[in-house]
């Protein structure tokens, strides 16, 4: 289906070899080097639909990129299956090439010795783009990014925050229903990053377009996606909306409440656990798997106790993800 | 077919340094120099005599001078742009070559086929100076001419393929350098930019003819000014022909090893 990315027990291992310590070692290792397998990827299955943003998430070496890669057919997998927009994309890879676009972090596919303009008019040709067209989109791109300020300086002259909103144009010149961005706005002011977020958000909703992306960025989720996926390990350990993340691993909030009477027996609602009592001064949190939410808690107080002040601090995503990869160790069984 | 429309990828370098005007100035002045200097010292060669290896002075002086130009065919510098295959292997920006309707194979092509038109148009330039200058001398006939012409464009494919070899080679070591300074100096001093083939003993000429650099410059050159007769330029032609055709199989049986090493060596 044209925009659709499906994965099906996506596997990739590598061969490495086994670099042992010393000098000793180093010699031993190129007499007799010892290989050991890694895997990247292991047995990774999800869906994404055409015209939806999902983050794939997970911390450094986790198999993120490894997934892209294979996506964009740059690598073969090991076992399983892959198809984006209908294609098998490390098995027809030019064909593939037509139906994405990609940005891999602060790794330019613009031309550096050029100035932008020209590296997009090079793009134009390579995937044969009418001039009419190129000319629309490229106006598109620049009310967003406003590249025409800078997109007749030579790339080699660019700041990062330029050069990334050059590359996620050029990504896009050839309308590619299906974008594969690795970690986008790594290094970037605020300012440009919220930029690149209107950009994103405009060419999902308005053009339709899929977008696969990968970032360490928990404000970028919060703003762009609706459903994440979570790896570790080269396993997929969640795939589900953010809602359904922070039910599973982002119950650290505390509900603080000041007791009209101070002497008040606080037997707290189930679910719920009473973590300090200082006077009338009490801070519940969260008891045990069927904990409520922070909103359910927060009435169940109100209902059994008389209450003068009430506030809560729910943990933001950061500390959700952060919980959620603590949990998500070696072994971790898929959600 | 995609390599139709993107043909003008071939413009890179040509316009690349259109916009790096102390490049090209930096060339044109090791141009003036080289030229000179390679003049004078065949010119002081022959001081004290007519004929030496088979060629007389206004033979050894148009090959040297015209082996200089033609160096600038194809230059070996591969730092001075970041579109070059260590270059990308170095910052991992390969993968974008893997992400395009263009083949990686096509597109080293086209890229090389604007460098190498690049620097025909700069050997040409200076082949009218020199022509005008009476530094060289012209063809003796115009089937020399055409002959070298034919000659030259082959040893241009060839010349292409040798440089293909080390570009690939980044594929298994990331960093081709110490190659890299090998295959410079064996090219210049095995096609003649050194010093024409002929002034090698006889050992060193035979050794040349298992190797495909003297294709690159020293037959067509030969053939220029006459060192090579016209009656042997059907064998010779097809010598560098057959470097064409050996090396072109290579190439493209290592491209197709290359892509399964995109990730390991520039992901």
């Amino acid at each position: 289906m044209i925009g659709s990315i499906e994965v099906r027990s996506l596997s990739r291992s590598f061969h490495t070899t086994v670099r042992r310590p010393g000098f000793t070692g180093a010699l031993r290792s190129l007499v007799n080097p010892e290989r050991a397998v890694k895997h990247a990827v292991s047995d990774i299955s999800f869906d994404v639909a055409p015209g939806e943003l999902l983050a794939l998430l997970g911390p450094n070496g986790a198999g993120k990129s490894t997934t892209i890669k294979m996506l964009t057919g740059i690598l073969t997998p090991t076992s399983g299956e892959a198809r984006v927009a209908g294609v098998v994309p490390y098995e027809d890879r030019e064909r593939n090439a037509r139906n994405i676009g990609a940005v891999f972090g602060q790794r330019t596919q613009l031309w550096w010795d050029l100035p932008v303009r020209e590296s997009f008019a090079i793009l134009r040709d390579i995937y044969e783009v009418p001039g009419a067209e190129h000319a629309a989109r490229l106006k598109e791109f620049d009310d967003i990014l406003e590249l025409s300020s800078f997109w007749d300086t030579r790339v080699r002259h660019l700041s990062l925050g330029q050069r990334v909103r050059c590359d996620l144009a050029a990504a896009l010149l050839h309308d590619p229903p299906v974008v594969f961005l690795d970690e986008p706005t790594i290094g970037m002011d605020v300012v440009v990053k919220e930029q690149v977020r209107e950009f994103l958000r405009h060419q999902v909703e308005q053009r339709g377009r899929t977008v696969l992306l990968t970032t360490h960025d928990m404000t970028e989720v919060e703003r762009l996606a609706e459903r994440v996926v979570l790896v570790n390990h080269g396993r997929l350990v969640l795939d589900g909306t953010l809602d359904e993340i922070r039910r599973k691993y982002g119950s650290t909030w505390q509900v603080r409440a000041t007791l009209a009477d101070a002497h008040t027996d606080v037997v707290p609602p189930p679910g719920i656990t009473l973590l300090r009592q200082e006077g009338p001064q009490v801070v519940f949190g969260p008891d045990g798997p069927d904990a409520p939410t922070v909103h359910q808690a927060l009435k169940a107080v109100i209902e059994r106790y008389e209450v003068t002040g009430i506030a809560i601090d729910e943990a933001d995503l950061e500390d959700v993800m952060r919980a959620a990869y603590v949990h998500a160790g070696p072994g971790a069984e898929g959600a | 077919m995609a390599v139709l429309h993107a043909w003008r990828a071939a413009r890179v370098t040509p316009l690349g340094e259109l916009h790096a005007p102390p490049r090209m100035t930096a060339v044109l002045v090791r141009l003036i120099v080289q030229v000179v200097l390679v003049a004078s010292l065949w010119n002081g060669l022959y001081d004290r005599t007519t004929v030496s290896a088979g060629m007389s002075r206004e033979q050894a002086v148009t090959y040297a001078v015209l082996a200089v130009l033609a160096s600038r065919l194809r230059e070996l510098d591969q730092y001075a742009g970041r579109d070059t295959v260590i270059q990308h292997m170095h910052f991992g920006t390969i993968v974008y070559w893997y992400l395009r309707p263009l083949s990686p194979a096509r597109y080293h092509a086209l890229r090389a086929l604007g460098e190498q038109v690049y620097g025909a148009a700069w050997a040409l330039a200076g082949y009218v100076v020199c022509l005008a200058a009476g530094v060289v001398q012209p063809p003796g006939s115009a089937a020399v001419g055409g002959v070298f012409v034919l000659s030259m464009l082959l040893g241009q494919l060839v010349l292409y393929h040798v440089m293909l070899l080390l570009d690939q080679m980044c594929f298994w070591t990331v960093r081709n350098s110490a190659a890299m300074l090998i295959l410079i100096f064996a090219q210049n001093l095995m096609s003649g930019v050194y010093a024409p083939l002929w002034f090698f003993p006889a050992w060193f000429r035979t050794l040349s003819t298992f190797l495909p650099f003297q294709a690159t410059l020293n037959v067509p050159l030969s053939l220029y000014v006459g060192r090579i007769e016209l009656s042997d330029a059907p064998l010779q032609l097809a010598i560098q022909a057959g470097w064409v055709v050996l090396l072109h199989l290579f190439t493209r049986f290592l491209w197709r090893r290359a892509a399964r090493r995109v990730i390991s060596q520039g992901g």
